[in-house]
């Protein structure tokens, strides 16, 4: 068996806040492989986002062990956690999390520009037009992200997630702000990434799109309540 | 009510979770209303308070103007003979007192202390209704011509000399060799009408009789004295210039009979000036207090500005938690109230803050601005002060919240809400924020430039060479306690004697039998034999060791000798400003100039110009042009020395007095001061100043640091999540820094331009006075101006960001916190 992209062994978070500790995350368990299509559903203050978070290096674990390609992540300082999302981390937010004040080109660029050894223009010109046309955007290149739709602002998230061509995307409720028709739109181009070979674990509490994937987790009460594979039923 | 403790209570627990925020507020608003207050209140005192004397609206003080030949004025001061004539006239005056101001020695006090002394007819107690202490006033038994030794002691001498003593009443001292019995000693509540300078405050009051002008100058029309004073109260009906009109006649009359033998005042004329008792006591203050306000306004402007950003700031924090309250139904009113329960806490306790330094401040001006602001001693809280307290604090509450609130687009909070906190809901746009980053770093520049520059001059008068030296050296005065003055020739001995006795103590490097450069200088009229000009330098009469011990080369000529002195020769030593005045190319050895004696003097000598801080030439307003001064020889009997001890020694006032008692028991010291106190105290002004300015300097680039910081760090908040979604893919820490550094510098280099732009107009309106700072010496200025600047955009930049960049993604992208 392969290194899996993504390991979480005895993994748990607690926020503690001025009156209270919420635990978050309760010994959670998983390994995702290269090339899978994982999806994380579950209740709303299951823990899904948190359990991404974490994935994604954007927060860090209470206690637990992580593993990014084999590599021991659990307790990375916050620069070195910044260099290994800025390579191998793409990530899809509700929100979009465009910036508006650059152009759909230069936010698709942006990841390029923060790596550590900087690519040469015209290679960046060629990545950002290819991650466009792979999103079905290579005539807005020059538009402001405040001039777009939710649809077309969501895929241009996914082009910038894709443009520095990371291990893995991870993806927070990719439609949560969008309409039935452009969700739509955004799941099939997941699933395309995905049949290309990305490897994909995207949190969603609709359960058409959970479906959607070839391996399926259940969060409740920050616990992994069961996976079910592809043609597996649900293990209890 | 119950509702108001409430909301005063959500505000506070949401304010508590911000103490950066509130230490902010608190110390900016709680510093600079501080300063608002103690103005407020000193302006209140020096421009609106009455006088607490009766009738103060009727107080005038007259005065002698003496005009030349030229219809200049020579003089604002009186002879003796006219100031008692003016007394006796009665006219115009329904009461009026005269005072003659001195210093004298307690010789009967084993300190023997030098005091400030006034000589006083009856009535200007009367008049002012002095409140005692302790006994009575001086009554019609202590008139003029009655020859009554009493006195009267002002409240702090009799605690501070007499410490506080019950039976002060039945004790005796002695001045000048006459016993005067106490019979009085004013309250502590007693307001001096201080005319003699601000600040003076007299120790000891005597009868008019006892002045000490000596028997000649008394008759004397000629003997001009700025020590003597009146002080009336106008009869009812009449006014001021009425009475001018009515004394000038009397004076100028008496006086013309007076001088009439003397061809020095031909062609002179007086005229009498009435001036009311406040105006007088107030000199120029009022301009000063009128400035100080408009400083401290200039802060509050300031501190408002950047507080204003900060609340602006606080709102674009707090968008999430009201776009909540308003999706659950709050109106814009109730953001309202609950900001204004913010603000209202926020400024209620800066005004407390304020308050105590106000009262900080009164008690530094009482202590530090007695000799530059007058009536400061009565300075304290009052209706005016709390009422300004509580208006600001109105006002500003009011203010900030309304700008809070203002800024909150409540409609578009809704969106807030679904977008999960981008902050749409209230942004003040990007060039909104970079016209004020531009807009502070101007003003901030032009403020601290210009505070600099303020400050560089007073320093500069501070350091100005002085052309002597003053180290080691002390003056020494001596005081004769008798009636029974010696002859110039039983005083050769006693005076030599003592000279011998002070150069044989052992801390003594050298004696000087001569006044000190800082003093005993008198302005003089002079004629020039062979052309008659006439002329008023300042003269004093020096030993010939004098110009060796001040180091005050000799550029021409000779020095004088022991002899000169021995024989009262007629010799003058010239110094340089003088020497041009006599002569362009200034080579006036050999010239003869009378003194109005019947032999000439012959200029032997000249010297370099000195310069004594504050001393500007007599008839000249240019500070820059050098004093005229001429220098004779002193006789053997002077009873001034120049003591120089050795370095690292001193020598104690009481160790003098004794050596002087024993040489002869009716001398003792009149004054023994370091040369160096001496300069330092007539610095006074130039060091205060110093010191405000400093303090100002200090206290501007604090609130202009505090402005930036707070508009820069209120930008960086707006753009969190941007921050967070950047982080997200990747952006490390020096990105972000270096992306928020160079997003600023556009900013505030636009500022620097602006400042630039603020100094041309300035320039264009104010070029008289700007013109004499441009010079080389600016550039260091405006270089460290703009590097201090540059420093705290930085640290402004860097600063609100550190919260997010040292911290995991996650706390940038999420909303609340
Ligand atoms: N910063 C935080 N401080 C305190 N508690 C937090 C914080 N972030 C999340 N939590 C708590 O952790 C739990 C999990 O939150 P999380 O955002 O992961 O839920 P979720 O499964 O993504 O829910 P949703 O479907 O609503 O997005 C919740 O109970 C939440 O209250
Ligand atoms: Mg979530």
């Amino acid at each position: 068996m392969t290194v899996p992209i993504i390991k979480v062994q005895q993994l748990d978070k607690i926020f503690s806040t001025d009156d209270m500790l919420t635990h978050a995350l309760q010994g959670i368990e998983l390994e995702i492989q290269q090339g899978e299509y994982i999806s994380i559903s579950g209740p709303s203050g299951c823990g899904k986002s948190t359990l991404l978070s974490i994935m994604g290096l954007l927060d860090i674990p209470t206690s637990g062990k992580l593993y990014f390609e084999g590599q021991d992540v659990s307790q990375l300082s916050i620069e070195e956690a910044a260099e290994i999302r800025n390579q191998k981390i793409g990530f899809i937010f509700q929100q979009f999390n465009l910036i508006d004040e650059l152009s759909v080109f230069d936010n698709i660029a942006l990841p390029l520009r923060y790596a550590k050894r900087p690519l040469r223009l015209n290679i960046i010109n060629d990545k950002v037009d290819y991650c466009l046309n792979l999103v079905g955007m290579t005539s807005m290149g020059q538009r402001k992200p405040t001039q777009l739709s939710g649809g077309q602002q969501q895929r241009v998230a996914i082009a910038r997630a894709l443009v520095a061509e990371p291990s893995i995307l991870l993806v927070d409720e990719p439609t949560g702000n969008l309409d039935s028709r452009n969700s739509d739109q955004i799941m099939e181009t997941l699933e395309l990434l995905n049949m290309q070979g990305t490897t994909l674990c995207v949190v969603t509490h609709d359960i058409r799109y959970a479906e959607m994937a070839k391996r399926k987790i259940y969060l409740l009460d920050g616990q992994i309540l069961g996976q079910t594979s592809f043609n597996d039923e649900c293990i209890p | 009510m119950r509702k108001l403790i409430l909301r005063h209570n959500q505000a506070w627990a949401s304010l508590k979770k911000k103490p950066g925020f509130i230490l902010t507020v608190l110390l900016t608003m709680g510093i600079t209303l501080g300063a608002l207050l103690c103005v407020v209140t000193l302006n209140y005192l020096l421009l609106v308070e009455p006088l607490p004397y009766p009738e103060q609206d009727r107080l005038f003080v007259a005065e002698h103007k003496l005009i030349g030949p030229e219809k200049e004025t020579k003089a604002i001061a009186f002879t003796y003979p006219g100031l008692v004539h003016l007394y006796k006239s009665k006219e115009a005056f329904e009461k009026a007192s005269i005072m003659a101001y001195s210093q004298d020695v307690i010789v009967s006090h084993p300190s023997q202390p030098l005091v400030n002394t006034a000589y006083v007819t009856p009535e200007l107690h009367q008049i002012l209704a002095s409140p005692m202490a302790m006994g009575r006033m001086f009554e019609a038994s202590e008139a003029m011509d009655t020859n009554n030794p009493v006195a009267m002691l002002s409240y702090n001498t009799w605690k501070k000399e007499f410490s506080g003593s019950a039976d002060i009443l039945e004790q005796k001292i002695n001045l000048s060799g006459i016993s005067y019995r106490i019979i009085g000693v004013l309250a502590e509540n007693f307001v001096e009408a201080e005319l003699d300078g601000i600040g003076r405050e007299t120790q000891v009051w005597m009868p008019w009789d006892y002045n000490q002008t000596g028997e000649r100058g008394r008759q004397s029309f000629g003997n001009i004295s700025g020590t003597l004073n009146f002080l009336g109260q106008l009869k009812e009906g009449v006014s001021q210039s009425q009475a001018q009109q009515l004394l000038s006649p009397l004076v100028s009359d008496r006086w013309q009979e007076g001088v009439i033998e003397m061809d020095f005042f031909k062609g002179w004329s007086v005229v009498m000036l009435v001036t009311p008792v406040k105006e007088v006591m107030l000199g120029d203050s009022e301009s000063i207090a009128v400035m100080l306000l408009a400083g401290v306004m200039g802060l509050v402007l300031i501190a408002c500005a950047n507080i204003s950003n900060l609340f602006m700031a606080r709102t674009a924090e707090k968008q999430r938690q009201m776009a909540i309250q308003a999706a659950i139904g709050a109106t814009k009113k109730h953001l309202f109230q609950a900001m204004l329960a913010e603000t209202g806490l926020l400024m209620f306790m800066s005004i407390i803050l304020a308050l105590v330094l106000a009262q900080i401040g009164f008690f530094v001006m009482q202590e530090h601005f007695e000799q530059i602001l007058p009536r400061v001693n009565e300075l304290s809280f009052n209706p005016i002060t709390f009422g300004s307290a509580v208006l600001v604090t109105v006002v500003f509450a009011l203010f900030f919240a309304k700008l809070s609130t203002w800024m909150v687009d409540y409609r578009s909070l809704n969106t807030t809400l679904q977008s999960s906190g981008k902050g749409s809901g209230l942004q003040v746009s990007k060039k909104v924020r970079q016209v004020l980053i531009a807009s502070q770093v101007a003003l901030a520049t032009v403020l601290v430039f210009a505070n600099f520059s303020l400050l560089k001059d007073a320093v500069k008068t501070i350091n100005a060479p002085i052309g002597f030296t003053t180290t080691n050296i002390s003056t020494l005065v001596l005081n004769f306690a008798s009636t029974d003055f010696p002859t110039q020739e039983e005083r050769l001995p006693i005076m030599a004697e003592i000279k011998e006795k002070l150069e044989a103590l052992p801390q003594v490097e050298s004696i000087s039998q001569s006044p000190s450069p800082l003093d005993g200088w008198g302005v003089r009229a002079l004629t020039d034999v062979v052309s008659k000009e006439r002329y008023t330098p300042f003269l004093n009469g020096v030993s010939h060791t004098y110009f060796g011990m001040i180091k005050q080369p000799l550029v021409q000529g000779d020095n004088f000798t022991l002899v000169d002195r021995q024989d009262r020769n007629n010799v003058m030593i010239v110094n340089q400003s003088f020497a041009k005045q006599l002569k362009a190319d200034g080579d006036v050895i050999g010239m003869k100039i009378s003194v109005g004696g019947p032999d000439p003097f012959k200029i032997i000598g000249i010297v370099k110009d000195i310069a004594i801080p504050n001393a500007t030439p007599t008839g000249s307003d240019n500070a820059d042009a050098g004093v005229p001064r001429v220098y004779t020889p002193n006789g053997l009997g002077s009873q001034r020395f120049m003591v120089k001890v050795k370095p690292g020694m001193s020598v104690s006032r009481e160790q003098l007095g004794k050596l002087l008692s024993d040489v002869d028991s009716r001398y003792s010291v009149y004054s023994f001061d370091a040369a160096d106190d001496i300069l330092t105290k007539s610095l006074f002004v130039e060091i205060t100043t110093a010191v405000t300015t400093a303090v100002l300097a200090s206290l501007v680039f604090l609130l202009a640091g505090i402005g930036l910081y707070g508009i820069l760090s209120y930008g960086t908040q707006l753009r969190r999540f941007e921050l967070g979604a950047r982080m997200a893919i990747g952006a490390t820490r020096k990105h972000l820094v270096s992306m928020i550094i160079s997003d600023n510098t556009k900013a505030v280099l636009i500022g620097f331009v602006g400042s630039v732009v603020l100094f041309a107009l300035a320039y264009i309106g104010l070029s008289e006075y700007i013109q004499p700072f441009l010079n080389w010496q600016v550039l260091p200025m405006i270089v460290a101006t703009i590097v201090l600047i540059m420093l705290v955009t930085l640290f402004a930049c860097y600063w609100p960001l550190r919260q997010y960049i040292n911290k995991p993604a996650i706390f940038s992208l999420r909303g609340s916190d």
